[in-house]
């Protein structure tokens, strides 16, 4: 058997500006092709996407050596495996069911979702992606974790430098000295708020994780806070404002969606048609075969779920967004044992009352020049800007 | 193979043969059967294959799995003493003909 084909021309500024053609080109050429620039093997094929994902023994997760643990300053659970993934997981989870997101904190998202969207401006071009999708997504993730006391701002900002110093390949040292200040600032907060929520427990993360029968340690409470940070603020803001976009630029769907109260249907396109997070990485741990290639221990192949969810072999006409599809088996949360803690609280959030209230406030909302949005990102993907007019 | 059978809310029912071995889940999913959707493949991570055993069965079912009960926690819709995450109930010949109830919805 052969090693798969080796590509030396696909560039991480064409995959960061558009990968959506390459992809294209990829699942019917090459589904299996090692790619130069990223140092990486992609699987573009939903088939092998899923295949990789759900068995984490053979593509492990565990890699103590990316540049993600000198920015969580952690060996965090993204990057373990088994039972050590397995507890630092099951820490969190309760304060991510949809029993707390609904009973517990369901009128708190009404209400912060209320008044994000009720200070947005009439009648003039105003960009969403700014003033509403990051800082709203960032205000409901510090109630769920437990630390409302941080800003927008903060939020947002922590979250940034994070994901930039994770996605540091290039070992460079401004990106970590970014993130050293954010884990400082994020450390100092933890440490000034730990005693409050130990002694009135709130069902937040935070206080969740501390006030645990066998708590696990400080320092992966602590990292676990800053992987929800870090992957927690992006991606329902990219998936709102990627749903918004969907929705305004095909009316006739918009009418249908409004009609039918299809609002969670709306939310899983959005989700499907551009992933927020795009691709992830696993380590070969013994030497195996994927789609008739030769697969070597010690490789890291890349299962780009974005171009899984438009596979022509699961989804006609993926490439457009379309609310109303039979099936929708996309893999925007992953799958196997890092399926994505947040789904539940991403869906309840964005498409059950984010999406609802906005075209509810705003019945002609309108996208005055959908040119003029841009769409950035391999590793993360979604719309950097989104000039609306709201009426 | 064994039987297995699925009914909907709504009372409709969809019979199934599924090879001994696979799990409810799995077996569902191939089956394109609508009402289990098993987004995280049966790694006990998602809570989107709830579903409610037939009470002439639950026993031979058996107990939930070490981590069920936390993770129907997560389940979208009411979980009963006969829930069960179907991703882990292992189809054996011991379960031809088992019955599972749908619950209303999974995300």
């Amino acid at each position: 058997m052969a090693l798969a084909p080796l590509d030396t021309e696909i560039t991480l500024d064409q995959l960061t500006l558009d990968p959506y053609p390459i992809y294209r080109r990829l699942r019917a050429e090459a589904p299996v092709l090692r790619v130069a620039s990223a140092r990486r093997t992609f699987l573009t094929k939903a088939a092998l996407t899923k295949l990789v994902k759900d068995d984490p023994i053979l593509f492990s997760s565990d890699d103590p050596n990316t540049p993600m643990k000198p920015a969580f300053r952690a060996h965090t659970l993204m990057r373990k495996d088994g039972d050590a993934h397995l507890a630092e997981r099951r820490a969190i989870n309760p304060a991510l069911t949809p029993k707390r997101i609904n009973s517990d904190w369901g009128p708190l998202y009404e209400q912060l979702a209320a008044d994000y969207i009720g200070r947005l401006p009439r009648g003039e071009v105003v960009d969403l992606f700014a003033t509403l999708c990051g800082p709203l997504s960032a205000r409901i993730l510090a109630h769920i974790l437990g630390i409302p006391e941080a800003t927008d701002d903060e939020m947002q900002r922590w979250s940034q430098r994070l994901i930039d110093g994770a996605g540091n390949f290039g070992w460079r040292p401004e990106p970590f000295a970014a993130s050293d200040e954010a884990n400082d600032q994020m450390d100092a907060l933890f440490a000034r708020l730990a005693p409050q929520r130990i002694a009135e427990p709130d069902g937040s993360a935070f206080s969740v994780m501390l006030t645990a029968e066998n708590p696990i340690p400080l320092s992966q409470i602590r990292a676990n806070l800053k992987i929800a940070i870090g992957g927690g603020i992006n991606e329902p803001r990219d998936a709102m404002a990627t749903a918004i976009f969907g929705l305004l630029d095909k009316p006739e769907q918009l009418a249908e969606v409004k009609a039918k109260g299809a609002w969670s249907a709306a939310f899983e396109e959005a989700i499907r048609w551009v992933a927020p997070i795009q691709a992830s990485s696993r380590l070969v741990t013994a030497d195996t075969e994927l789609g008739g290639f030769e697969i070597p221990k010690g490789e890291t192949v890349m299962t780009i779920q974005a171009s899984a969810n438009r596979d022509e072999e699961l989804f006609e006409n993926g490439e457009d967004f379309f609310v109303f599809r039979d099936k929708n088996p996309h893999q925007s949360f992953g799958n196997g044992p890092h399926h994505c803690a947040g789904a539940h609280v991403a869906r309840r959030t964005v498409g059950k009352i984010i999406l609802p209230m906005l075209f509810d406030r705003f019945p002609n909302m309108t996208l005055p020049d959908r040119q003029a949005v841009q769409w950035r990102g391999f590793g993360f993907r979604g719309p950097i800007n989104l000039p609306v007019v709201l009426n | 193979m064994v039987k297995l059978t699925f009914v909907a809310p709504d009372g409709s029912q969809t019979q199934i043969d599924a090879p001994e071995g696979t799990s409810v889940m799995k077996a569902a999913v191939a089956n394109d059967v609508d009402g289990i959707v098993g987004e995280c493949g049966g790694a006990m991570m998602c809570a989107t294959c709830h579903c409610y055993v037939d009470e002439a069965w639950a026993d031979r079912t058996g107990p939930r799995e070490d981590g069920e009960d936390d993770m129907l926690e997560g389940a979208a819709s009411e979980v009963t003493p006969l829930s069960r995450l179907s991703c882990q109930i292992k189809l054996t010949a011991d379960l031809d003909g088992l019955v599972v109830h749908l619950p209303e919805e999974q995300l």
